[in-house]
């Protein structure tokens, strides 16, 4: 069940069986960023691949002594590009693996093309996702939708996708769908054609219990990409944005060079991999720990005297100069967040997020609303992420006040095209569209959860929040997710609880729900989790998947001006 | 003692100590290494139960007490184990590990298709190449009109009125555009569709031997017809002799040649590569080799010859140098010429000492150093002197478990003899009395005599030969035990377990 894994088989059979020699890996963009996710280079580099060569690109010269290893999406594009690659060869041999199923009329062309012999496998390797953690995989896709509707090309790859998650895994599914999302039915059915059509691909060994797909829709809980974050790797993303495992730094005030562009992969570094999930305050204290282990061995470091010291010192050398590398980077990472954190009074703003979305007192969220909306110091997103979970959680609420805190954010100069994602969002995903009990009013169980809650207090006010999918998949696995809001495709019907959860969210998934899912692994026994999304978003990538869903489409709301 | 000894005994698995008895080393693992290894403990277990029941079997009856009370013995350690397997769920990224992924394979589809195409080439090129090699040899006559007649002799040519239509461009022929045979396969094409294929050129195709020249560089041969007069189709403009050929009949030999130059040619870069890897190759697999020894003679053992090790740092300091080279050379090949490689190939070299060089730091800078002779010889004496020490304690230790487990013993017996005393007085058993004063004696010991027992041994008179000679043998290993004659410690005690066993069975038939 773990996709990091899955997808680093892949290419390690790959890159192993064109056996030894130079060679050259030739991509196209999307598996570019599905090889990066799992291997580093210098990693890569040990099994002898020197080069790595988008097959889009013209600038490549004819190597005959190198071996050609193609990992590519079988698309038409892909197949024309290889066929006239094949009727010209660059490279020696070549090894050709398709990410997804390609069809025999594809082979046949590509075999006819092969005039000089060159081809020596032509395989199907079902590494067709982005696979960000073990329990975590995307797509990179933003914009799948308009309107209500799948655009088809985000339909066509999503389900492409899952079903390479699957076959990757060994997994054949029971399927089930948030009943009140068309796009979660489509794509749940389209799935299971998928399935029925390549049964010889999907024959695998049954287990006791079957696997569960469960397919949601990002409508459903708009407010969790809506919120700060406060563990590391959630947010990294939230304030740099991480993409494919890389962030930009450039907009660090008197960055370095070599510190514009830095690498977090859990794969490659400890540190990283040991505080991804942490908290913000407790990766002060474990850089602090990085920090003053890192002076010691480069004080110990510093009195190269004699001959012995000179050994020791050139032993320790690369891991001095690889410690060196990540204590630099995390520094400067933590030192830019609690720079920003500090600037822009985001602890101010992310209490009252949570007590926005958690507790729901309207009078007092309102007035807290707009003390922030006037400080300065806070940034508009921000101001625009307030005003927006505000319009979200009292949208029903009979003296909301949604005009006057966007003529607030007018006022302060917040950019037209900004304010109008106040409406967007309740138009994509406001009350008329979820089926789930988000704020938790409706449902008296919940209701009188949240009021004992309320009286024991809550451990930390930025973490207050938990999000939707941990209730769904907390109901799903103590067999308590009602039939009727999330039906089975197809008659059979899982009696057991069940054990290996495939969990897809359209519309993007989030790091704070990966970190859900992770504590959910680590603390149900005999539970494994694996959470997709077409996207991993952050505010500023949820905002374009909004924009994307409501443009062109009449708004609901029309004749309102916010 | 030598250094590489074979120990027996009850060791304990992880730090090879001596515990003298199951239940000791069952206890000292529980202690110790019950955090370390669940599977080894668990594995332990297994063995213990099993040399448990061995034991049991074949034991004595009457002495089944030195061993511990049967598998009863430690009820609370295994649910200990059992409980640490299933509580709570694992960290995804400790899922186990887990097969490969769905895969199929086209190449079985994929190769009849191109084979068939392949097999088609294969058949045309080898008929044209026969033809060349007639059409270019010797007996070609220089006169033009009678070499046409030749041509046509070789190549049955495609009769002019049959075809209205150049083959290649399918334009129609008459007085602007005339007529003109391929050589080769004898079809008919216009002169702007006519290749020429150089006497020179055909040669190098046709012979068996061809090794591509840096004079002729693929392609070069052909030349496309520039001129419509007659006379072009026998000579260059530099005058040598040439063959028309149709646009089909040069693909089709163009890719032999390139198949052929490909077969034969192995770029530079790929010579000095291959000897890289293969130095690397050879350094992988003597790097364990070394790294063992260094160990080991680090530790002082004497399993390794430390010249044998310096001999392989040596080799591995020199496979290091040239790999070294090598990377350095690839890496900076052609960087010097007027014409600088393309930028993708200096890429692949700075690759490939990007490797080499990572190569080196991670396998050969970190090589275990090697003690010098005189450290050698200390770490040995240490060595020596450790193991010795060792052994010391574990002995001791497993006379003190062994006084322990007796003294319990014998508490309990009399508590039990108590018990029975007290049953006497009301029931008045007398098998039991008659019993249990016997017991006491069974037990083989050294050393140590309780209480009840000294009494029981003080009736039996002093001037027993064997008492005597126990008690003598007693009196010299504690001697020698204070010189710390550890040899002659461990022969004077099997001395006295033998004397001692001899005494009980004597006394067992007196009694």
């Amino acid at each position: 069940m773990n996709v990091v894994l899955a997808v680093k088989q892949y290419v390690t059979k790959m890159v192993d069986d064109s056996g030894q020699g130079m060679k050259v890996l030739l991509m196209d963009k999307e598996t570019t960023s599905i090889v990066s996710m799992v291997y580093a280079q210098s990693e890569i580099l040990q099994k002898e691949v020197y080069l790595f060569e988008r097959i889009d690109s013209s600038a490549r010269e004819t190597m005959k002594h190198l071996k050609c290893v193609c990992f590519l999406r079988p698309t038409k594009e892909n197949v024309d590009l290889l066929q006239q690659e094949l009727r010209s060869p660059k490279y020696g041999l070549y090894f050709i693996y398709f990410s997804n199923v390609i069809s025999r009329q594809d082979v046949k062309v590509l075999a006819e093309a092969d005039d000089q012999e060159v081809v020596r496998e032509v395989q199907e390797f079902y590494g067709d996702y982005v696979a960000v953690s073990p329990h975590l995989f995307s797509f990179n896709i933003v914009g799948h939708c308009q309107g209500n509707n799948w655009v088809t090309p985000a339909l066509t790859r999503s389900v492409q996708g899952l079903t390479a998650v699957l076959l990757s895994l060994k997994k054949c599914p029971m399927i089930r769908f948030q009943n009140s999302s068309e796009m979660a039915r489509r794509m749940a059915d389209n799935v299971r054609q998928v399935i029925s059509k390549e049964a010889s691909l999907f024959d695998f060994r049954r287990t006791d219990v079957p696997p569960v797909l469960l397919i949601l829709d990002r409508r459903d809980d708009p407010v969790t990409p809506l919120l700060n974050q406060w563990t590391y790797q959630a947010m990294v993303h939230e304030l740099l944005e991480i993409s494919n495992n890389r962030i930009s730094l450039a907009s660090v005030p008197g960055i370095s060079k070599e510190l514009k562009e830095v690498v977090l992969s859990a794969e490659h570094d400890e540190f990283y991999a040991n505080n991804m999930y942490a908290n913000f305050g407790e990766i002060g204290v474990n850089i602090k720990t990085l920090m003053e282990e890192f002076q010691k061995k480069s004080q110990g470091q510093s009195k190269v005297e004699s001959i012995q010291d000179m050994k020791a010192f050139l032993e320790n050398y690369p891991q001095f100069k690889k410690m060196s590398g990540t204590v630099s980077k995390h520094v400067t990472v933590v030192g830019e967040l609690s720079r920003l954190v500090g600037a822009h009074n985001l602890l101010e703003v992310s209490e009252t997020e949570q007590e926005l979305v958690c507790q729901g007192d309207h009078s007092l969220a309102l007035q807290k609303i707009r003390s922030l909306l006037a400080n300065d110091n806070v940034r508009d997103i921000d101001k625009l992420r307030l005003v927006m979970l505000y319009a979200l959680r009292f949208e029903k609420h009979s003296n909301n006040d949604v005009t006057g805190l966007a003529d607030a954010l007018a006022k302060k100069g917040v950019s037209e095209k900004l304010r109008r994602m106040v409406g967007a969002v309740v138009d994509y995903a406001g009350s008329r569209v979820r089926s789930s009990d988000l704020f938790g009013s409706k449902d008296a169980i919940t209701f009188t959860k949240k009021f004992f809650k309320g009286l024991k207090g809550v451990e930390n006010v930025y973490t207050q929040h938990n999000t939707l999918l941990q209730e769904l998949l907390d109901q799903l696995i103590k067999g308590r997710l009602k039939e009727a809001s999330y039906p089975y495709v197809g008659q059979a019907q899982l009696r057991d609880r069940p054990q290996d959860i495939i969990v897809f969210m359209i519309g993007g998934a989030t790091y704070e729900e990966a970190l859900a899912v992770h504590n959910m692994n680590k603390t149900i026994p005999g539970v494994r989790i694996v959470l997709g999304g077409t996207h991993i978003h952050n505010m500023k990538s949820f905002l374009d998947e909004i924009t994307h869903a409501t443009s062109g489409v009449s708004r609901h709301t029309s004749g309102r001006r916010w | 003692m030598a250094d590489s000894e074979i120990r027996e005994g009850f060791l304990c698995p992880i730090c090879v100590k001596d515990l003298g008895t199951i239940s000791q080393l069952q206890q000292h693992f529980e202690d110790e290494h019950s955090t370390e290894d669940k599977a080894v403990l668990q594995q332990l277990k297994g063995l213990f139960g099993k040399a448990k029941r061995k034991i049991l079997a074949a034991i004595d009856s009457d002495e089944e007490d030195t061993v511990d009370s049967g598998p009863s013995g430690h009820p609370g350690s295994s649910t200990a184990v059992s409980q640490s397997v299933d509580a709570g769920g694992i960290d995804p990224t400790l899922w186990e590990p887990q097969e490969i992924g769905c895969m199929r394979s086209h190449t079985d589809f994929f190769k009849p298709i191109r084979d068939a195409r392949i097999d088609r080439y294969v058949v045309e090129t080898n008929k044209l190449i026969i033809r060349l090699d007639k059409l270019v040899g010797p007996d070609v006559p220089s006169d033009p009109s009678r070499r046409k007649i030749f041509e046509k002799k070789v190549v049955q040519w495609a009769p002019d009125s049959h075809v209205n239509l150049c083959m290649t461009c399918g334009k129609s022929f008459g007085i602007m555009r005339r007529r003109h045979h391929c050589r080769l396969c004898g079809g008919v094409m216009c002169d702007k569709c006519s290749e020429f294929l150089s006497f020179s050129y055909a040669k190098k195709l046709t012979d068996p031997a061809f090794k591509p020249g840096n004079d002729t560089p693929l392609g070069i041969g052909f030349r496309r017809s520039n001129s419509t007069s007659s006379l072009n189709s026998m000579m260059t403009p530099e005058g040598e002799p040439h063959i028309r050929i149709c646009w089909e009949c040069r693909k089709l030999l163009e890719r032999r040649a390139q198949q052929m130059e490909h077969r034969n040619s192995r770029p530079v870069i790929g010579q000095f590569y291959e000897k890289m890897r293969q130095h690397m190759e050879t350094a992988e697999q003597l790097i364990p080799v070394y790294t063992q020894a260094a160990e080991s003679l680090n530790l002082g053992e004497a399993t390794y010859n430390l010249a044998d090790a310096e001999e392989q740092k040596r080799k591995l300091v020199k496979l290091y140098e040239q790999i070294d080279a090598l990377s350095k050379r690839i890496s900076s090949m052609g960087l010097n010429d007027t014409e600088p490689p393309p930028a993708k190939m200096v890429q692949l070299q700075k690759a490939i000492r990007f490797h080499a060089s990572q190569f080196i730091q991670e396998n050969l800078m970190g090589l275990t150093p090697l003690p010098t002779q005189e450290q050698l010889v200390q770490l040995q004496a240490k060595r020596k002197a450790e193991i010795q020490r060792k052994i010391m304690l574990e002995r001791q230790a497993t006379m003190e478990r062994q006084e322990k487990e007796k003294r319990a013993r014998e508490e309990k017996e009399r508590k039990q003899q108590e018990e029975i005393k007290r049953h006497q007085r009301k029931s008045s058993n007398d098998v039991i009395r008659v019993r249990s004063p016997s017991r006491g004696h069974q037990v083989p010991n050294k050393g140590w005599m309780p209480p009840d027992q000294s009494k029981a041994s003080a009736a039996t008179p002093d001037d027993d030969p064997m008492v005597q000679q126990m008690n003598n043998i007693k009196h010299y290993i504690k001697q020698a035990k204070d010189a710390q004659k550890w040899d002659e410690v461990h022969m004077l005690e099997e001395n006295l377990k033998m004397l001692q066993s001899e005494f009980w069975r004597q006394s067992g038939f007196q009694n």
